[in-house]
């Protein structure tokens, strides 16, 4: 303790120092500016008293002061609630423009909870927080991208890189393998349907995440994935305030080209003969023949990598307005915002528009009211074709001929004949010969014509030229693709309050929202260099999905001496409707213009929603405080939800939770070092809804047409009327530190789950209609463990730095299902490129197996080295687990087979780290991300090297073809073939955001009639550590699509993923 | 103050209103809100279309009639427990057809409250299970529209013989009750019923319960509109399906339909060779068979050429194609007579899709042969029995059997050797032989019994936890 009072009293010494040079006593009058730290606005009210004195003034509507002083050693204290009070030295100046930075650990601040609010420091969940500043601070297209690396305990996963795109966001443990476990989001009390994305970055005021049971509990049956609290601006009475921010940047993707186009393929290849590393694989291929191939590779006109073709840099600009002021009646925020993106990957683009509104008033004593809007709309243009096959182009051809390249293979062509004649071996075969269609553009190389699209076919197969399958030319495939989603959303809610008496409100709030998604996605006959119609598609969807909310709530709160008691009980009602339809249509016509009524009926298969979901609620909540040490709170909510079977149609979701302010307790209060230790303890049970259909639990007849005429077809469910909630019952342990007055604090939380009751679809027999049915078994348990760190590195007037961060870590495990000891197995990747999925009890959720391997077999071994760009031999030497002398990757070693475990995606820590930094009129920030111990299995490399590799000569590998080499006696098996050789490490480090800013001085600001000018230069992916064996463009990106993809039990399979993009911004916030 | 209480009870007003847990969508029906069953009837007929390859497959390529020619297909050929392989194929599916076909009929039978609708549907109910005896012997019998999802006693399978007597017999008696006798195409109808009744009976052993209703059938038969055709020819393809007065029951199908089971409405596919799988089906046990009828003949066909000139049924149903011969005068092929092929063109390739056949489930040659087979059983002199197939048997250009055979083994022989003529590729002739005891005979080799019975799904068992069990030997 002595030795902090002395560092104390050095620092002091040291302030005193940095101010006291200029000692000159006389009276003067200092005028000045406080603004917020975090928007640069102008605080009202804001105490400045003169040091040691009762002299003090406080700051008018647009933070300005005036204040009399003895000399140029008077010291002013600004304080304000909810922020760090600071202390200036007035020195020789007369301006005293001070900045005050948010007490994040001050113990009035206040919480957005479910239906309420809470003192910080009377909480007793889990939940974290993040101000709108530090959102709107990273330039992202979507709310849930600024959040990444900055909440301990949730996981935002960068998915899929294209700008628009949803990121995984999963807030402790995964609640469910039944779906994706996306938590609910309410916006300003409303649980809106559209996404997060539908808020704009910049009209947050606040997010809070409700991590714990016992916060969540409030929310019943939605409240098992966690909920996300958004809290959007609101007007403040006094003059009126306009705010312009924008901000332009560009982007292109991390990593750099990591493929070879056909020159720097045959370039590889010379320096790989004349090294002798290729020697028996080039022995097999006649000289004249090599020479004719590698010369091609070499000269063939304007061959370009496809990734060269495929990547750009992307610009984005973002225009954001907004204006909020009122009088002592009557406030309001007004926004508009628009952002246009387009993506590193060409086609890729997102636009969106977002406009708020957002009125309270006063009317009279007793009422309060308010009205807010919200609307959004945007359209998304994604990449018609999956990424993994448009790279896996040859790179051998310009993406569109030209004379030259016309010209080259109608050369190559020729050369190919005067070798054949001259006895060459294997170069009979025309190119016409090719595997090709006819009647789209050229069937025939000699009558191509610059400016259409190259095919690998023109090139010659790879035995008699240097073209490849026979594709089409990415081009051909990216031009007869597209796909796009646009989505609408409107919010309108509306909210009355009346204060029955001192500290009893009424509250109701009545509302309703709309989310209409559409996506079309279409692929053309040009799309197949053979022409075939039964390549091509057409689809169409259309959801609109409306919510009416009624709610009234009664609120509580009063403070009886050292009983500080805080209460809410209301009613809820909630009625959801899907309408939609989808159109799929095939067989599309090859003309100008695409049209379904172009199609044959026969061809186009219509799907029709038009479902209603309901959910009736009360709950209520007592929060009890006595003497700010001992806190309690107790909650309850009934759910009814139409989604549930007959019997089972409402739960009750209980939660407790209890905290102990222990520093406030006598035998701590005089301890200068520890000024905050508290500890939580909650517990309580959530229910999930969110991935069951409207109508699981009935047994609906699906009209259809029969020859017989309407028939009611068997429905695909049967009916189960004990069709119930899945619950999750979740205790949480958590500590909260505060050192030196709350300049360093830490908070820890513990926690374990157990999901009871999980909705899994069971097999069963055929007799009841359907294969299987979506029933209540199964037990999956999870617990983890979450820090979450700040500091007030460095708080003086010119220079200020402070740091927060955060780590977590989630242990998941299966502990039942149903009976069973392990779901059906699936393989799911890239036609079945995949490693095998394990969910069995006693392991994870969506484990992968495979065969483990011990190295790759070498290129010597390869039937041609040469054949094509980025060539590899696809192949690898594998363990025999069991010694059977039998490779069987279908059973585990447990079972007689081979397969072990090889990976699993989900990270066995991952954390967070910001930092802010102030200095006179600069500022800095600069956040990291990092992710730890989940594997991908990374289908792409199989692909983009020599088409899943596998051309070994196994003449001289395995001459008796028995599956052991003989060069070496171990067992050989294609990488593609669930082995580890696909397993690579998603690990990352990113400095997700680096923003350094300058604030133009006061003084100059208000000559030219603003209030602050602040431009600011950000970086994003900076700087992004990826792991060694990590070979394409995303550590973070998995495939959340497609037939065989059923959920979380089989999430890791990475096909084609949009690449980590790194972007520079400057940006400009004006305000008036 | 009163005014405030107005407001906090209007806010209130506010909330309470609407919201029913109680939900169903508009565009879907359920057994609750439906009023007319028709729809859930249709489902019950159109459901046995994914019955007509499975039994297609089953009775002929499993039989003589039929053999497969790749790998594992073939399995079809030999009687070892490797038929498993081909449930994907063909059990499962048929199996999965018919419990739905029975959901769809137990809908209608307990809401429906239109008594012709509650008739066609255990018609369709007693057709399903009798299918299920014949292909897998004892099965599980489930009479409810919902049944339990967590009572698994109810999956037991029920003795072959309880199915027939408590489920099939009551079924078809109701129907026989209710049902009209005019054939509408497609819909099942009181001979429908009666006929398919004497079959049950007759696949039973019970030719005495048989007979009755059989008899019923062939004499009742003219007043109904019912009559063979003059030629045989003119009983198949799709040109004829319609108002066919010889066919009494049929399973519907059209190429415009889906159809769930996408293979099912293709059974014509396994006969004409479309099919890798039975290139060449047609067995030479078959051809033989028509060869040892070629000198029974009423009306030879003089060209020397032509195989077929015995009985008019072969060149309906095995593929002839053209004989060609260089003729040096003119310089152009000419035709010189016909051969074989051996594929059967009894259904040809009809439509688009090629999916135009619908399913002949009985008609009234069949019903005839079986009512013979019942007199010859039930001891009836061979004097009264054998007129009964003549007009079949002068149809198909031969002669009549009247005096030429006289003993009750072997009336029994030239119905069963008519039977195969008659109705080869309609998917009869292996439950014929199993029905009639004679497949080692008919067969040429000792075939183990246990494989009368085809394999029950494999799936069925795993997801019963082996409530439901296999068939001995599978």
């Amino acid at each position: 303790m002595k030795q902090t009072k002395n560092l104390k009293k050095t620092l002091l010494l040291l302030m005193g120092f940095c101010f006291a040079l200029n000692l000159n006593a006389q009276q003067k009058t200092i005028t000045g500016v406080v603004t917020a730290e975090a928007d640069g606005l102008g605080l009202p009210g804001v105490n400045v008293i003169v040091k040691g004195t009762s002299t003090g003034a406080s700051t008018d509507f647009d933070g300005n002061y005036t204040i009399n002083v003895s000399g140029n050693d008077a010291i002013l204290t600004f304080s304000y609630i909810g922020y760090v009070s600071k202390d200036v030295t007035v020195g020789g100046n007369n301006t005293v423009n001070v900045t005050l930075a948010e007490d994040l650990a001050a113990l009035d601040e206040v919480v957005v909870v479910g239906y309420g609010t809470r003192k910080k420091s009377h909480l007793t969940g889990a939940i974290a927080k993040v101000g709108g500043a530090e959102v709107a601070a990273i330039q992202a297209t979507r709310v849930d991208d600024a959040l990444a690396g900055k909440l301990p305990g949730v996981l935002i996963q960068n998915q899929d890189g294209s700008p628009g795109a949803a990121p995984k966001i999963q807030i402790r443990a995964a609640s469910s393998i039944s779906s994706a476990s996306n938590p609910l989001i309410v916006v300003d009390g409303y649980p809106i349907s559209g996404g997060i994305e539908t808020v704009n970055p910049n009209d947050i005021q606040s997010l809070e995440v409700l991590k714990d049971a016992a916060s969540a509990a409030i929310y019943g049956s939605r409240g098992a994935n966690g909920v996300i609290l958004v809290t959007t601006k609101k007007g403040k009475s006094g003059k009126a305030t306009f705010s312009y921010n924008t901000y332009v940047s560009t982007s292109s993707k991390y990593r750099d080209n990591i493929l070879m186009s056909g020159p720097e393929w045959a370039a590889n290849a010379r320096s790989q003969i004349a090294a002798g590393n290729w020697t028996s694989t080039v022995a097999t291929q006649d000289p004249a023949f090599l020479e004719y191939r590698l010369s091609a590779y070499e000269n063939s006109p304007g061959a370009i990598s496809p990734e060269d073709w495929l990547f750009q840099n992307g610009n984005t600009m973002s225009h954001d307005f907004s204006m909020s002021g009122g009088s002592d009646d009557v406030n309001f925020f007004a926004s508009v915002g628009y952002q246009n993106a387009e993506g590193v990957v060409i086609t890729q683009g997102f636009e969106r528009l977002n406009a708020r509104l957002n009125v309270d008033a006063k009317l009279g004593d007793k009422f309060k009211a308010g009205l807010s809007f919200n609307g959004f709309t945007s359209n998304r243009d994604i990449l018609g074709h999956d990424m993994r096959d448009l790279l896996r182009a040859y790179g051998i051809s310009p993406v569109l001929h030209t004379e030259e390249s016309i010209a080259f293979v109608q050369a190559l062509d020729a050369e190919r004949q005067r070798l054949s004649d001259a006895g060459v071996p294997g170069l009979s075969a025309p190119f016409d010969s090719g595997y090709r269609g006819s009647g789209y553009e050229a069937s025939s190389i000699y009558d191509l014509e610059p400016g259409m699209a190259a095919q690998d076919w023109q090139y010659g197969r790879a035995n008699n030229g240097i073209g490849g399958s026979g594709d089409a030319g990415p081009a051909a495939k990216l031009d007869n693709t597209d796909s796009w989603e646009k989505t609408f959303f409107g919010n309108v809610s509306s909210y009355l309050e009346y204060s029955i008496l001192d500290g009893l409100n009424i509250k109701t709030v009545l509302g309703g929202d709309m989310t209409d998604t559409q996506a079309y996605a279409h692929r053309l006959l040009g799309f197949d260099s053979r022409a075939r119609d039964s390549q091509t598609f057409m689809n169409q969807t259309d959801l609109k999905v409306t919510t009416v909310l009624s709610e009234t709530t009664l609120n509580y709160a009063k403070v009886f001496g050292k009983h500080d008691v805080s209460a809410v009980a209301g009613v809820e009602f909630q009625t959801t409707k899907l309408v939609g339809t989808a159109l799929a249509g095939v067989n599309v016509p090859d003309t100008a213009i695409q049209n379904f009524n172009l199609l044959a009926p026969a061809d186009i298969t219509v799907t029709e929603r038009d479902e209603t979901r309901a959910r009736k609620s009360v709950f209520g909540r007592i929060n009890y405080a006595y003497d700010d040490k001992y806190l309690a709170s107790v909650s309850l909510r009934r759910d009814g939800d139409s989604r549930f079977g007959a019997n089972q149609r409402y739960e009750t979701f209980p939660a407790l939770s209890l905290g102990w302010n222990v520093h406030n307790e006598a035998f701590l209060a005089d301890n200068e070092v520890l000024s905050k230790l508290k500890l939580r303890f909650s517990a309580g049970s959530l229910g999930t809804v969110s991935f069951l259909g409207s109508y699981d639990a009935l047994s609906l007849l699906s009209p259809a047409a029969t020859v017989y005429g309407t028939g009611f077809l068997i429905p695909s469910n049967s009916a189960n009327e004990n069709l119930t909630w899945q619950t999750n019952t979740e205790t949480n342990y958590g500590i909260d530190l505060g050192f030196l007055n709350n300049r360093f604090t830490l908070g820890v939380d513990y926690y374990t789950s157990d999901i009871k009751d999980i909705l899994i679809n069971q097999a069963q027999s055929e007799i009841l209609g359907n294969p299987t049915s979506i029933l209540n078994v199964g037990d999956v348990r999870s617990s983890g463990v979450e820090f979450e760190l700040s500091a007030r590195i460095i708080n003086n007037d010119n220079f200020s730095w402070s740091m927060s961060g955060n780590l977590s870590t989630v242990n998941t495990e299966i502990t039942d299902l149903g009976g069973l000891d392990e779901l059906p197995q699936a393989i799911y990747g890239q036609s079945g490129r995949g490693p095998v999925f394990r969910n069995y009890v006693g392991g994870g959720i969506g484990e992968m197996w495979g065969l483990e391997t011990i190295g790759d077999v070498e290129m010597e071994y390869l039937a041609d080295g040469t054949r094509n760009p980025n060539n590899q031999t696809g192949e690898s030497y594998v363990v025999d687990q069991n010694g059977d002398g039998v490779i069987d990757r279908t059973r585990t070693v447990e079972d007689g087979g081979d397969l072990v475990k090889i990976g699993q995606n989900t990270p066995d820590f991952y954390w967070g780290m910001s930092h802010n930094l102030n200095y006179k009129d600069f500022d800095m920030s600069f956040q990291f991300q990092g992710s730890h111990g989940a594997e991908v299995y990374n289908i792409d490399p199989l692909y983009y090297g020599s088409q899943w590799g596998g051309r070994l000569d196994y003449a001289r590998l395995d001459a008796n073809s028995d599956g052991i080499a003989d060069q070496n006696g171990e067992y050989y098996e294609r990488n593609r073939n669930q082995t580890d050789a696909m397993i690579q490490d998603a690990s990352f480090i990113a400095l997700r955001n680096l923003t350094i800013g300058y604030t133009l001085n006061s003084d100059l600001t208000k000559k030219i009639g603003l209030s602050s000018i602040r431009a600011y230069v950000a970086a994003s992916n900076l700087l992004y550590i990826m792991g060694d064996d990590y070979t394409s463009y995303n550590p973070e990106g998995v495939k959340t699509s497609g037939s065989d993809y059923l959920g979380p039990t089989t999430y890791g399979a990475q096909v084609g993923a949009s690449p980590v993009v790194r972007s520079f911004t400057f940006g400009l916030n004006v305000n008036f | 103050m009163k005014k405030i209480f107005l407001l906090l009870g209007s806010l209130l007003f506010i909330t309470a209103c609407s919201t029913d847990l109680e939900q169903a969508p508009p565009n879907f029906a359920s057994a609750d809100s439906l009023t007319d069953f028709e729809g859930v009837l249709n489902a019950a007929y159109y459901y046995q279309l994914g019955a007509t390859t499975p039994l297609a497959v089953m009775g002929e390529f499993r039989a003589d009639n039929a053999f497969m020619f790749e790998a594992p297909y073939t399995e079809f050929d030999v009687y070892t427990s490797n038929l498993t392989t081909m449930e994907d194929q063909f059990f499962g599916p048929l199996y999965t057809a018919l419990y739905k076909s029975i959901l769809s009929a137990n809908n209608v039978i307990e809401n429906s409250s239109d008594a012709t609708e509650i008739g066609e549907a255990k018609f369709l109910r007693g057709l399903s299970y009798f299918k299920l005896v014949l292909t897998f012997g004892d099965v599980t019998v489930n009479l409810s529209p919902a049944p339990s999802l967590t009572d698994t006693s109810i999956l037991v399978r029920q003795p072959a013989t309880d199915v027939y007597n408590n489920v099939i017999i009551p079924d078809l008696t109701d129907a026989i009750d209710v049902l009209d006798a005019t054939i509408v195409d497609g819909r099942a109808s009181k001979y429908a019923a009666q006929g398919l009744l004497g079959k049950v009976y007759a696949s039973m052993g019970d030719y005495a319960s048989a007979e009755p209703h059989l008899a019923a059938v062939v004499n009742g038969a003219a007043a109904a509109g019912i009559s063979l055709k003059d030629n045989f020819d003119e009983i198949f393809g799709a040109a004829n399906e319609v108002g066919n007065s010889e066919i009494i029951f049929s399973t519907q199908i059209v190429s415009s339909i889906v159809d769930e089971y996408s293979f099912a409405s293709r059974f014509w596919n396994w006969f004409v060779g479309d099919d890798s799988k039975s290139d060449f089906p047609v067995d030479p046990d078959l051809i033989a068979a028509f060869d040892a009828v070629s000198g029974d003949i009423t009306n030879p066909i003089s060209d020397p050429f032509r195989p077929d000139n015995g009985d008019l049924r072969r060149r309906v149903t095995i593929t002839t194609s053209d004989v060609t011969e260089f003729d040096p005068i003119t310089e152009t092929n000419v035709v010189i007579g016909e051969e074989e092929v051996l594929t059967s063109s009894k259904f040809p390739k009809d439509g688009g899709l090629g999916s135009e056949h619908d399913w002949i489930e009985i008609r009234l040659a069949d019903v005839i042969l079986l009512y013979a087979e019942a007199l010859n059983e039930n001891n009836a002199p061979a004097s009264t029995v054998l007129p009964l197939l003549d007009d079949i048997r002068t149809r198909a250009g031969l002669n009549s059997l009247t005096g030429t055979v006289t003993s009750q083994a072997d009336v029994r022989q030239v119905i069963l050797d008519e039977r195969r003529m008659e109705l080869a590729f309609e998917g009869h002739r292996w439950f014929d032989l199993v029905r009639t005891g004679t497949v080692d005979a008919e067969m040429g080799e000792t075939v183990n019994s246990n494989y009368y019975v085809f394999p029950i799904p494999v799936s069925e068992v795993l997801a019963t936890k082996g409530v439901i069990t296999q068939n001995t030997g599978y």
